[in-house]
């Protein structure tokens, strides 16, 4: 379409395009304003927790799932040293697997995140 | 008065964990930031942003480590 | 003013350990709350549901859905337990909004309890139906055999792990933002007993954020219920399938 404009009219091509630009847009204009309305409209009757709000649950999940990690870690150290009376060692060696096991737990409720159809 | 050297020991070894915050905020930005650059790439580097928090927050962890230790096992 | 007293527990009658405290009041309320909307807007059952049944129908369809996606229909066999800790949370949550009330979520010990109620299961049901089998669950296929202590050790941390991520994630949320609401509740009187009438003028801005974070408050009390539901599904459903 444009191109036939810019081919067929080479002496006052403003015109006319500039009054179909402007019908286009009235157009264009109208048809976004529709489409909005008919989204929000979906968006308000949906009986399922918004995406934001989704997002929200998963973020507090995740921050809490490795401080958990940490703190058995770390508690499991602590009765083993009071048990055993191994000093510093079961302190230690128990926090950083309790770390590890944090971003485990990290890992496992962000692949939970995606549902395997979702995506390939 | 030895008591009172630990704690405050402690709570000086807390502040690393200010840095590894620090450091994890700026991962999380970075990500936020190229992801919004690029959404289509940006499922795939998840794996490599989990990494990043690991190995950052793993220095933080050290610092828990040393309050702790000052706390409980010294 | 002191914004901790409101959690205080306080024997209404009895006394020692077996004493009826507010926050006993307060479940009880809440379970009784349930039974009766349940009862009262069930009771009917028309075919064209009216508000209430709506409502009782609303929340089972959405319990039902969050156990079948993450638990599969296996998992529907658990349904009474997980609606039973939905509702129960839920309601309890939103009972501590309404003000000089007492919120039962905000104690450490009763979301522990209920976080070892689901662990319990889990442990109880996954030995029944698997036998030894479910203590695959510790180890994943395909690793060395020198590194599997290593793995194991993190394995069965990753799974203690699992009722105290489950307790505090409700007990922290519930606590620090009643904490919240009742400090910046706390601003507004201050303000107008310091200041008189200039203090009026400015406590309107304390006053705008306690009402938004009434609002927030609301989100977060149905939020920690949903949470706290599709995690007692994710666990049910490492008892029904182990060995991922």
């Amino acid at each position: 379409m444009s191109d036939k404009d810019t081919q067929g009219r080479g002496g006052t091509p403003q015109d006319p395009s500039g009054g179909d630009f402007s019908e286009r847009l009235r157009r264009l204009d109208t048809a976004l304003k529709k489409a909005q309305a008919d989204r929000t409209d979906g968006d308000e009757h949906s009986p399922r927790p918004s995406k934001s709000v989704e997002g929200m649950a998963q973020a507090l999940r995740l921050a809490s799932e490795f401080a958990a990690g940490v703190i058995v870690g770390g508690g499991i150290g602590w009765v083993f040293d009071w048990a055993f009376g191994l000093s510093p060692w079961g302190l230690i060696v128990f926090l950083l697997l309790g770390f590890v096991a944090g971003v485990l737990n990290i890992l496992r409720s962000s692949g939970l995140m995606k549902k395997p159809g979702e995506r390939e | 008065m030895e008591a009172l050297g630990q704690y405050i020991g402690a709570g000086l070894a807390t502040l690393g964990m200010g840095g590894a915050a620090i450091g994890v905020g700026n991962i999380f930005a970075q990500y936020l930031a190229g992801a919004l650059r690029n959404p289509s790439a940006a499922d795939g580097q998840f794996a490599r942003l989990i990494f990043g928090f690991a190995v950052t927050e793993a220095l933080g962890i050290f610092s828990l480590l040393v309050a702790l230790l000052l706390l409980f096992a010294v | 003013m002191d914004p901790i007293h409101q959690f205080a527990i306080t024997p209404l009658f009895g006394e020692g350990t077996f004493a009826f405290t507010n926050s006993s009041l307060f479940m009880v309320l809440t379970v009784l709350t349930i039974t009766l909307f349940l009862i009262l807007a069930t009771g009917r059952g028309a075919l064209v549901p009216g508000r209430w049944q709506s409502l009782a129908e609303l929340s089972y369809e959405f319990v039902a859905n969050t156990v079948r996606q993450s638990a599969g229909n296996d998992g529907m066999r658990f349904f009474p337990l997980v609606f039973s800790l939905f509702m129960f949370v839920l309601v309890a949550n939103l009972f501590g909004m309404i003000p000089y009330s007492f919120t039962v979520t905000s104690h450490i010990i009763v979301t522990f309890a209920l976080a070892m109620l689901v662990i319990t299961t889990v442990i109880l049901y996954g030995f029944w139906k698997n036998g030894l089998h479910f203590l695959h669950l510790f180890v994943p296929s395909g690793i060395p055999v020198f590194l599997l202590p290593l793995v194991v050790a993190i394995e069965v941390i990753s799974f203690l792990s699992r009722p105290i991520s489950l307790s505090v994630r409700l007990f922290a949320n519930m606590l620090a933002g009643h904490i919240t609401l009742k400090v910046f509740a706390g601003f507004v009187v201050q303000l107008v007993a310091a200041l008189g009438a200039l203090g009026g003028v400015l406590a309107i801005l304390p006053l705008g954020m306690a009402v938004a974070l009434q609002g927030l408050e609301f989100l977060v009390a149905f939020l920690q219920a949903y949470v706290f539901t599709i995690l007692t599904c994710i666990y049910l459903n490492d008892a029904i399938h182990p060995g991922h």
